[in-house]
């Protein structure tokens, strides 16, 4: 169970409700909900950094789901589980990413293994960041594109520290998912 | 939204002038109707004097014609009184009280109500005090007729408020009367239908209003700032959030844009219509 009051459509925020329009909005947007002036803004910034962008979905998804294994957040490693499959990762490369087996042995391109690079330079550890792990990934990644992987690896790890805060629970649609495709 | 679009849809009408405070909210009574399931035992959720002051400051600033000032029941905070007469000083107060803590020696705290740009909102439900005091308490019934006459006669104005089933009742007809010989003009005497929110819902009292139901004026308590005075419901101790607009209450400019971009985001003609004050 979450920390919080995860809210439905009945004790939707009158400004929140155009989210609950279409049944259960998840559990990120019903926690929100509890503060209603922080889930648009929210939204909207989360949606820019983790959606549809330069970069192709893959390599957002390879950001975001590295990010969620490094900080460690249950919710958001099994969500996006799910979505890395959606957008072809295969789970061989999902497995990798989540620890359980060597990178090299599922990312053959140089270009995702320096990106992942990146990633873990970024939301594996505090305090400054090397030149190196920059310098790698620019060989293969234009400026704006490291730039705006950044960006998602930071929204991630606000969603990761606010999924794991609120201990947000996994939804059985997605833990069912998980289950089948033998990544639980 | 900005704090000179809120302006403007004061200065036109599109948001009502008054903004509600709830200063807190526990009370003496336990109403069989409470909308926020206010009695002794209930949480206090209190708003500073510093808040309450700041609000009508502010409320001044952005455009708002009044204040309204509920609860539970207001007059148990000890500074109630000098705050409600400071913010008074910017903006006209109604005070919505009982009533029933001021007899006695505790008249004296109406005193900074005297004279001032306050009127006190008093409840009577019936003319039959067996009838009054089942929704509202014993003795609530003898209280109030006592103290209105005693609180006109110092120079404080006073409402009374019935909180009724049918509106148009027979029963309220001799109601009228007492309220008149009370000495309360008729203009003050103010019948509303019971909201079928907070303990009200439990109980299957009341009518069923939605937010289009419900005057949008900017209603603020300690647990945020909500669309309306019958938003921040309280049912099975847990808050209703249905009609929440914002957690953030100061700068009032901020729930005030909230509301604004709520109204304009209902459909046109959405405003009162159950007569609700």
């Amino acid at each position: 169970m979450s920390r919080t009051q995860l809210l439905d459509a009945d004790q939707a925020p009158i400004t929140t409700q155009q989210y609950f329009a279409d049944g259960d909005p998840g559990p990120i947007v019903a926690a929100l909900a509890t503060v209603p002036e922080l889930l648009g803004p929210t939204l909207n910034f989360v949606g820019a950094a983790l959606g549809p962008g330069s970069v192709s979905l893959r390599a957002k998804e390879l950001a975001i789901l590295r990010t969620s294994v490094l900080q460690g957040c249950r919710y958001c490693v099994h969500a996006h589980t799910a979505v890395a499959l959606d957008v072809g990762l295969s789970t061989d490369e999902i497995r990798a990413l989540r620890g359980d087996i060597a990178l090299e042995d599922a990312f053959s391109e140089l270009a995702e293994r320096a990106l992942i690079g990146w990633i873990d330079a970024l939301a594996g550890a505090t305090g400054p960041i090397p030149d190196d792990a920059w310098v790698a990934a620019r060989e293969h990644w234009p400026e704006h594109a490291l730039v705006e992987l950044t960006v998602t690896v930071g929204a991630t790890m606000f969603l990761n520290r606010l999924a794991t805060g609120l201990d947000l629970p996994t939804s059985d649609e997605v833990a069912s998912r998980l289950s089948v495709a033998s990544l639980a | 939204m900005t704090a000179s679009a809120v302006t403007e849809a004061l200065e036109s009408g599109e948001l009502p002038g008054r903004v509600w405070i709830y200063s807190n909210y526990h009370c003496n009574l336990a109403c069989s109707y409470c909308l926020t399931e206010s009695s002794p035992r209930s949480e206090r959720r209190e708003l500073t004097a510093e808040q309450m002051l700041t609000i009508a400051i502010e409320a001044k600033a952005l455009g708002f014609t009044g204040i309204g000032v509920t609860g539970g029941e207001p007059m148990l905070l000890p500074w109630l009184p000098e705050t409600v007469a400071a913010m008074a000083d910017h903006l006209p107060v109604i005070l919505l009280t009982n009533g029933t803590l001021l007899g006695g020696d505790r008249f004296e705290r109406a005193a900074p109500f005297a004279h001032r740009n306050v009127a006190l909102q008093i409840s009577l439900d019936s003319h039959l005090p067996d009838i009054n005091d089942m929704a509202r308490g014993p003795d609530n019934f003898d209280k109030v007729v006592a103290i209105v006459p005693r609180l006109i006669v110092s120079g404080i104005r006073v409402r009374i408020a019935t909180t009724a089933g049918p509106l148009d009742s027979p029963t309220l007809d001799p109601l009228r009367e007492l309220v008149r010989s009370l000495g309360v003009r008729d203009e003050d005497h103010i019948v509303r239908p019971i909201v079928r929110r907070g303990r009200a819902d439990e109980r299957d009292l009341g009518v069923h209003a939605i937010a289009r139901d419900i005057p949008s004026e900017l209603t603020i308590a300690a647990d945020g700032a909500f669309w309306g005075s019958f938003g921040p419901t309280v049912r099975a101790g847990r808050l209703d959030t249905d009609l929440l607009l914002t957690r953030t209450i100061l700068p009032l400019s901020i729930p005030a844009s909230a509301l604004l971009a709520t109204v304009r985001g209902l459909p046109e003609g959405a405003d009162a219509s159950l007569g609700i004050r």
